[in-house]
């Protein structure tokens, strides 16, 4: 049961950070790979606050959503002058300087040896100690995640934006602002990010920067595109699928020095398979 | 003396070592349709391109009803009436016919995420408004019972119409539209001949890029040639299609081998 719900939280935790991920990639055609950087960020914040001063769980949320809107659309706007492949290799740069403050920055993240001891949140003067707590939180931040997804795809808004992934030069004729729509969904993409990063580190309780690396951008690449790109149903179901995978090899008899990198080379075969035959994922739209 | 509705004066333009504009000067009328004729590589794209703000010129000015609009974006020009299609049409193929004209439709509630999170009924309400409106918009060009249709399943002469929809849901009063009837069937061209006339009694002004001449003879109120980025001549179809010299740019010399 136990084991059971803290798979729900973790999943539901990737299901806020997927929705970012989709957003960018999938709905407005920014082909981010350094989610998982933005998210860190977002975990770090959380972990400062709550482990360095008395600011409880909720204001340093908000604090770490502010800081991931403006980090996400620094990061993001280089594909205003750079598109398409060139951006990748933009945001390749990101996630990689990200990993490197991450790892060296000992006085504010702890460096490789990471961050233990983070508190448990606290909503409301109640601290959420029990998995069944935090499944209750993250299902709430998750639930509000999904809504919101869905309340601005289905807006004018979310319209605007998959005319500015189809054709932006026809979207400028139309004499709509591309700019502020691109900065817009970077802006929502930060705060999902940044809130699912600050409910990561209180969930582990123990942050380190690899999971904030280049495999956990591609980790999450591959929730999106198995999931489904573009839909709200594909970016639900992507992580609980993914987050699985890793429990179904721990039934198959590998020794446990080999079983990171089984993991690893599953996920790649994943990513490659549906990119070659359903490139529509389980529940979405071609990529 | 009133100012002219739209006059370009001196604009040049080059690209390396191309002059694609030479001291491109021209004013049209308001309420005329006016064809804008040259050979291949005469500059028409690109003084679309200088006109809607796409494209900065290296020198000269663009005014329209008076005021001056070059150096604007081309989303400042749009809403101070000026809308332009694409040769290459450059429709969004992967959502419905309707949807592609709301796109086009200015000041929509819900366009921006806060008022789309925190006002869903307002916007939801604002939208079944749009919606109606959208479907007026697509039955003027005839493509009613296509509303729900992904573009990419039209016909090119039904997506050609769709270019002119979204170019209606701007509400511009001047439309520049770039080849609407290359690669149209007799009985599309008919259709979209028709519907341009209907646009010039509606109100609104067109400069068509056209290089079919029976189509220039037939909707043609004024005519621009244009050559090597120059305006050379300007008049009625027949004044321009009587000039041999015109003739002889345009058809590079192949109508000889014809002659008697």
């Amino acid at each position: 049961m136990d084991f059971l719900l803290s798979y729900l939280v973790l999943a539901e935790i990737y299901v806020l950070l997927g929705l970012s991920t989709n957003l960018l990639v999938g709905i407005v055609g920014i082909f981010s790979v350094s989610q998982a950087a933005v998210f860190g960020v977002g975990a770090y914040i959380v972990a400062f606050f709550l482990m360095n001063t008395s600011v409880s769980f909720l204001p340093a949320l908000a604090v770490a959503a502010i800081c991931c809107v403006v980090l996400n659309i620094v990061v993001t706007l280089p594909s205003l002058r750079v598109s398409g492949d060139y951006f990748v290799v933009t945001s390749f740069g990101i996630q990689l300087l990200a990993t490197a403050v991450f790892t060296n920055w000992t006085g504010g993240t702890g460096g490789a040896n990471g961050l233990p001891g983070i508190p448990p949140p606290d909503v409301f003067g109640i601290q959420l100690a029990s998995n069944a707590q935090l499944a209750l939180l993250t299902s709430i931040m998750a639930g509000l995640g999904c809504i919101a997804f869905w309340l601005l795809m289905r807006a004018p808004f979310g319209r605007l934006l998959r005319a500015i992934r189809e054709d932006e030069l026809a979207v400028a004729a139309a004499g709509k602002n591309v700019l502020r729509a691109k900065v817009s969904a970077a802006a929502l993409a930060g705060a999902f990010a940044g809130v699912s990063g600050g409910l990561y580190a209180t969930f582990l309780s123990f942050i380190d920067p690899s999971s904030f690396d280049l495999d956990a951008s591609i980790l999450l690449l591959t929730m999106v595109v198995v999931g489904g790109a573009r839909t709200l149903a594909g970016s639900i179901l992507g992580p609980f699928v993914l987050l699985a995978l890793p429990q179904l090899l721990s039934l198959v008899e590998i020794p446990t020095t080999i079983a990171a990198a089984a993991r690893q080379l599953v996920y790649g075969l994943l990513l490659i398979v549906f990119m070659l035959f359903r490139p529509q994922g389980l529940l979405g739209e071609k990529l | 003396m009133s100012a002219p509705y739209l006059h370009v004066s001196g604009i040049n333009k080059r690209f390396g070592g191309l002059q694609a504009l030479n001291d491109c000067s021209f004013t049209i009328r308001e309420g005329a349709i006016t064809c804008l004729v040259g050979p291949n590589g005469a500059g028409k794209t690109t003084i679309f391109n200088a006109i809607t703000g796409f494209l900065r010129p290296d020198s000269g000015q663009v005014e329209f009803r008076g005021r001056r609009i070059s150096g604007l974006s081309p989303q400042t020009i749009v809403a101070a009436g000026i809308a332009r299609s694409f040769q290459n049409l450059r429709l969004f193929a992967e959502i419905s016919a309707l949807d592609n004209v709301l796109v086009g439709m200015r000041g929509q509630f819900g366009e921006e995420p806060l008022s789309a999170l925190f006002r869903p009924l307002k916007t939801a309400h604002a939208q079944a408004a749009r919606r109606i409106t959208g479907r007026e918009i697509l039955d003027q060009v005839g493509l009613l019972a296509q509303a729900d249709t992904l573009v990419r399943n039209l016909s090119y002469g039904e997506q050609k119409l769709l270019t002119i929809a979204r170019l209606l849901a701007t509400k511009a009063d001047l439309l520049l539209l770039d080849e609407p009837a290359s690669g149209l069937s007799a009985g599309a061209l008919a259709a979209l001949m028709a519907l341009l006339r209907r646009l010039q009694s509606a109100g609104k002004t067109l400069l068509v890029v056209e290089h079919n001449t029976r189509v220039v003879q037939q909707i043609a109120d004024d005519v621009l040639f244009l050559h090597q980025g120059h305006l050379m001549a300007q008049g009625t179809p027949e004044a321009i299609m009587a000039d041999p010299a015109l003739a002889e740019i345009y058809f590079g010399g192949a109508l000889q081998d014809h002659g008697p």
